[in-house]
């Protein structure tokens, strides 16, 4: 489940920030990678279309690496679960 | 005095072609951008005819990471711009401090539209995130500051048909107040969407085949989609870094008819035209030429030629009349923009672009509506009119330079 949902987040910054995936791991920061409060909540959309989940707004608060989405995920996905 | 304010550059996209200088050799032509309408439509349409921009490519005008923020009303809105920018052969620095001012009719309707068909059909539990600012009616006005890095006064005006119009009337007086040295009007709609074609149908005005304004045997008018941009600057600034003027912008004149909400009234269009003409400083023995709104309806036409009587007394007698929407269709907010395009372009090259499909004069149409071919002409002062649904009426007044 863990690799979906990494596959699915770095496709989604990939696709919203016109880079190549292998450029995104999980260390990156959302600032190097030039990701904006609006490329931020974009991405989310992404995500919660393809994984089918509902991702609050307090999730998003101090998101700083890709790591950090991952793991916020992670927990959500679990709980659906 | 009145601060003189001039016009140093165009841009038009239409069904016309993908420029103005296209657009003014079609008019000149007299060929038509009316074709069978053409779209992938999740549904019947009772509309047949079309003023359709051919062959529009986005991508190559937009790259792949600005695309999705972007309306196809805001495309069009910054492909004729940059045009008009480019024409006009003004640089970053100049282009930093000036103002700008965008009509649209419509705003982003294509993209609400898909928004609420993923909504209310296909069920979706949410939107994009570029939903708000993609289809909000500003968001041209917003791209076009971004993309030519205009810093000064910008907003967006809307008053249906008028929209360009007011626009213009805007940008003019930004210039003239001393506010801006530089202005640029935009006008822009694409109406191609399915929801907005129904209930454009809905009010039965749209011809089933082409657009005869003034004609007898007129049906209605023709939708078109497109987007017409004017650079104005004070004749000071013009003539400081030696820029080519196109006409002066003499002055504009607005009034509202206060009275239906889609039958136009002829002393309403009639003020607009003297509110012109006196903002303007310019008596009607010096009008040589109308663009008029020209619809193509029943209403709009017989309306307007009893206004243009109205208001030029006598002197409407001698005075030649066209509809330029014979061949660009109506192309709403974006219209009044495409027209002055066309009546700066007449008094520039001293030609009238004609009526086309123009066949016996309608009961009450009985002005010089220049009909079928295009007439060489001494040219010294112009009107644009635009008359709204809704009664919000705007005309725009030019003179050779």
């Amino acid at each position: 489940m863990d690799t979906n949902i990494y596959s699915v987040v770095v496709k989604a910054i990939a696709k919203q920030k016109q880079i190549s995936e292998a450029v995104i791991d999980r260390n990156s920061s959302l600032e190097s990678l030039g990701v904006s409060s609006l490329d931020a909540i974009t991405i989310v959309y992404e995500v919660e279309e393809i994984l089918d989940i509902e991702i609050p707004n307090e999730a998003l608060e101090n998101l700083t690496t890709v790591q950090d989405i991952l793991d916020g995920i992670s927990q959500l996905v679990q709980s659906k679960a | 005095m009145t601060k003189k304010v001039v016009v140093t550059g165009l841009g038009a996209l239409s069904a016309l072609g993908g420029n103005r200088y296209e657009f003014w050799d079609s008019l000149l032509s007299g060929e038509s951008g009316i074709r069978p309408l053409t779209g992938d439509f999740p549904g019947q349409l009772k509309i047949v005819s079309a003023a359709q921009i051919q062959n529009f490519d986005s991508q190559l005008h937009f790259s792949a990471d600005r695309l999705p923020q972007l309306d196809r009303y805001s495309q069009l809105a910054l492909v004729v711009a940059r045009e008009a920018v480019t024409d006009a052969g003004l640089d970053a620095i100049e282009l930093q401090s000036a103002a700008l001012v965008a009509g649209t009719g419509c705003g982003g309707k294509e993209t609400d539209e898909q928004a609420y068909r993923q909504l209310y059909l296909d069920g979706r539990k949410r939107l994009h995130p570029l939903t708000i600012p993609k289809g909000m009616p500003s968001a041209l006005a917003s791209q076009l500051s971004m993309d030519l890095g205009v810093t000064g006064p910008v907003f967006a005006v809307t008053s249906a048909c008028a929209s360009s119009n007011h626009a213009v009337a805007q940008a003019l007086m930004l210039v003239r107040s001393g506010m801006a040295e530089v202005a640029l009007a935009v006008g822009s709609d694409a109406p191609f969407s399915f929801g907005l074609l129904k209930a454009w149908e809905a009010l039965r005005v749209l011809s089933p085949d082409t657009c005869r304004p003034f004609s007898a045997d007129r049906k209605g008018l023709v939708l078109g989609e497109g987007a017409g941009a004017l650079v104005l600057e004070s004749e000071s600034h013009a003539r400081r870094r030696g820029a080519r003027i196109f006409a002066e912008l003499l002055g504009c004149g607005m009034s509202a008819d206060a009275g239906h909400i889609t039958e136009p009234s002829v002393d309403g269009a009639s003020r607009a035209i003297r509110s012109a003409l006196h903002n303007a400083a310019c008596s009607a023995n010096a009008i040589d030429y109308i663009n008029a709104h020209g619809t193509g309806t029943e209403l709009n036409d017989i309306t307007e030629t009893r206004a243009i009587r109205q208001a030029l007394g006598a002197q409407a007698e001698r005075v030649a009349v066209s509809s330029t929407k014979s061949m660009h269709g109506h192309a709403l907010g974006a219209a009044g923009a495409l027209e002055l395009v066309a009546t700066i372009l007449a008094v520039y090259t001293q030609t009238v672009p004609a009526t086309q499909n123009f066949t016996v004069a309608g009961e009450g149409c009985d002005l010089d509506y220049v009909p079928n071919d295009a007439r060489e002409m001494k040219l010294r002062c112009a009107l644009s009119n635009s008359f709204a649904f809704g009664g919000l009426n705007a005309v725009v007044a030019v003179a050779a330079y």
